[in-house]
């Protein structure tokens, strides 16, 4: 739910912005607000979970209610100042949530497992989201997305405070069979952070909120389809997301290769919907298949590069998380002016080639008057949005031997706007399309380590002190970088967490 | 031997060609607005009006091509300046008036410009007149009418002496519009019976 809230609003905008009667650019932050706070709080969040007296257990609950809480006041809230400081309340709670969930599912089901299942709802989350928000909105209202999410908050509440083998890892015992000293390791150990994978992640999603935000408004506010259709057609996503895990498995890629190739997909998807042939829908299915499979492709993955060997972990998760939704904030910063400036260019063409098809159609000159004057109140009311002509239309009392032609000039206008937001959506497309390539590129300039030494330090499990971790080898401290192998024994991602040092506290 | 992996990277090269070549080859790059032909470029234009509203449209749509095409601009963009309520700069008046007197001569010079007779009834309909001399007047035969009114050195008198920015501020009223049109036209069409009447008798 916290990685869904993330998009899960873009469909309901539009009507957020009538009902709560703002403006384009203060919605916008309904958006912007819960990616920076969620951005911001994750590593603090996670720096609190692992303190030695702190209790996950309950942080996690605190944070789920918080959650819970704001977004019961996101749906009552009556003003977008409200509804902002809300949605700010639930991304705090939110950041305490995630990070705290994925300590916990680490304490339940080991580190394989439980990194695997918070990385897979990472995924799905931020893939259904959109999908999830416009059939809430079209089948009852914006208030209902929000709504929707505090009965299953509520029941994670509880759900959080049974996990009751909670403890912090602690060093282990020496190899002469002494107790070991007890340090709690995630005082003691701390790696640096994968820089490049939360880089790529970070431009990865801010490349995806072309995909995940631009389409959306393309196709409600461009396209005027209705939420629910708009929530259908962008669930190709998350459908072709789920189909990349078997792709990556039939291939047996190596990782990295795996998020290179991610990334060029999400280009080419993009790239895709930067130049579709018409409105029709079906050509946004090529293009958002090559999205949900680079999204499948490279979420997951790089989560496991940013986070796999690192400790402490929250502290990676934080990290990744930070990456994710601050990649988010920086794709809106970068994209919502370009496209609300094409959509400012694209009124003149629209305007002039609307006017070119009145001038020249086969109506009577009275009758060409009345749309005029029809289509110009239509257009004053609109306030920079792309209007919509067939109000303008049903307005007209038009003799019935012009019916027939007055409908095909509706269809040739209507044809002409979609043309015109279409191509206003071309560039902030195509700039999201680059962001994915300067996600490869940072993916492809991994600093290979030639040599790899097996693993120094063994971190066990905290609930079973003899089991080995699967992934969680540590190097040794002042050791020359190494890339540690991931669970499958294919390649790590070369980068080291070369900074383990324990001396130094976070 | 060639890894098995290399298969992924290559597939989604030819996948990611493939998507965009089909959406190119089938008009992706070229979906925009309509771009309006340049006002200067020759034209054809038609109405579905007859008598004097499809003369009077005719005229009006050469007259913004011609006038547009002397101020640089398209057709489109001079229809929705002068439609906007804001200021008309003297040289788009002076633009319009002769881009309409252009439109008579081209239209007198490709013969699309009616004779007097055929606009009579709507002329006579809309002028107000005396049922008597209504009826006299359409006693005439065709040819006494069409020598006596010239069709197109009325336009030209009537365009000359037309308030344009008068006009033009009153599209949304069509009635002040008719007003404006009917009493300057009626005008012309006395002035140029006058000066036939007088060049008909020199001596006067």
């Amino acid at each position: 739910m916290v990685l869904a809230d993330s998009a899960v609003v873009t469909l309901a905008l539009p009507d957020i912005l009538a009902h709560l009667d703002t403006t384009v650019g203060w919605v916008a932050w309904v958006l912007i607000a819960y990616n920076i706070v969620l951005g911001l709080a994750a590593v603090p969040a996670a720096m609190l979970l692992r303190h030695p007296r702190a209790r996950p257990q309950v942080l996690t609950g605190v944070g789920i209610a918080v959650f819970a809480a704001a977004s019961a006041a996101c749906a009552a809230a009556g003003t977008i100042e409200i509804l902002l400081a809300a949605r700010c309340a639930q991304a705090l709670g939110g950041a305490l949530a995630l990070v705290g969930c994925l300590v916990l599912l680490v304490a339940e089901q080991g580190e394989r497992r439980g990194l695997s299942t918070w990385i897979t709802a990472g995924v799905v989350g931020t893939a259904t989201g959109p999908v999830l928000g416009g059939l809430l909105t079209e089948a009852i209202s914006w208030q209902a997305i929000f709504v929707v999410q505090v009965p299953f908050a509520v029941l994670a509440v509880p759900a959080a405070l049974q996990v009751r083998h909670f403890t912090h890892p602690r060093s282990p015992a020496p190899a002469d069979g002494r107790e070991g000293d007890g340090e709690v390791i995630t005082d003691s150990l701390h790696h640096r952070p994968a820089i490049r994978a939360n880089l790529t992640q970070a431009l990865l999603s801010a490349a995806l909120t072309a995909a995940l935000f631009l389409l959306v408004l393309l196709l409600v506010q461009g396209w005027r389809h209705s939420p629910a259709t708009a929530a259908l057609t962008v669930s190709v996503v998350p459908i072709a997301a789920l189909a990349a895990a078997p792709v990556a498995r039939l291939f047996r890629t190596p990782h990295h290769v795996e998020v290179a190739v991610g990334c060029f997909l999400v280009a080419g998807g993009l790239a895709g919907l930067a130049v579709p042939p018409s409105s029709n829908l079906v050509w946004t299915v090529a293009p958002q298949a090559l999205i949900g499979l680079g999204l499948g492709l490279t979420v997951d993955r790089l989560t496991t590069m940013a986070m796999e060997a690192r400790l402490p972990q929250a502290t990676h998760a934080g990290w990744t998380i930070a990456a994710r939704h601050l990649g988010v904030v920086v794709g809106l910063a970068i994209l919502t002016p370009i496209f609300t400036a094409d959509l400012a260019d694209a009124e003149d063409p629209a305007q002039e080639a609307i006017t070119a098809l009145v001038l020249d159609a086969p109506l009577r000159p009275e009758t060409k008057i009345e749309v005029a004057q029809a289509l110009g109140a239509e257009l004053a009311s609109q306030d920079g949005q792309v209007p919509d002509l067939s109000r303008a239309f049903d307005r007209l009392r038009v003799a019935p031997d012009e019916q027939a032609a007055t409908d095909r000039l509706e269809r040739a206008l209507t044809d002409q706007l979609e043309r015109a937001a279409t191509r206003a959506f071309r560039d902030s497309f195509l700039v999201g399309a680059a962001l994915a390539l300067l996600a490869l590129v940072a993916t492809l300039t991994h600093p290979r380590s030639p040599a790899r030494k097996p693993a120094t330090t063994d971190v066990t499990h905290p609930r079973s002190p003899a089991r080995k971790p699967a992934t969680a080898d540590v190097t040794h401290p002042r050791s020359p970088a190494q890339r540690p192998a991931t669970a499958d024994g294919r390649e790590g991602d070369g980068e080291s967490p070369d900074s383990l040092d324990p001396e130094r506290s976070t | 031997m060639t890894p098995r992996w290399i298969a992924l990277p290559v597939a989604a090269v030819i996948t990611v060609a493939v998507v965009l070549g089909v959406q190119l080859a089938r008009g992706g790059g070229t979906y925009e607005p309509l771009r309006p032909p340049s006002a200067c470029a020759d034209r054809t234009v038609d109405s579905r009006a007859e008598g004097l509203d499809g003369l009077t449209e005719r005229l009006v749509l050469l007259g913004l091509a011609d006038a547009a095409c002397s101020l640089g601009v398209s057709r489109e963009e001079l229809t929705l300046q002068l439609a906007q309520q804001g200021p008309i700069t003297d040289h788009q008046v002076d633009s319009l008036r002769s881009g309409l007197l252009a439109a008579v001569g081209e239209m007198k010079r490709d013969g699309s410009l009616p004779q007097a007779s055929d606009l009579m009834d709507d002329a006579l309909a809309n002028a107000g007149l005396n049922r008597y001399l209504e009826r006299a007047i359409r006693t005439l035969p065709d040819r006494v009418v069409d020598s006596a009114v010239q069709v197109d050195d009325v336009l030209r008198r009537a365009i000359g002496s037309l308030d344009l920015r008068a006009t033009l501020g009153a599209l949304d009223d069509p009635n002040e519009l008719n007003r404006q049109v009917e009493g300057v036209v009626t005008q012309a069409v006395k002035d140029s019976l006058v000066d036939r009447i007088k060049g008909l008798l020199p001596g006067l």
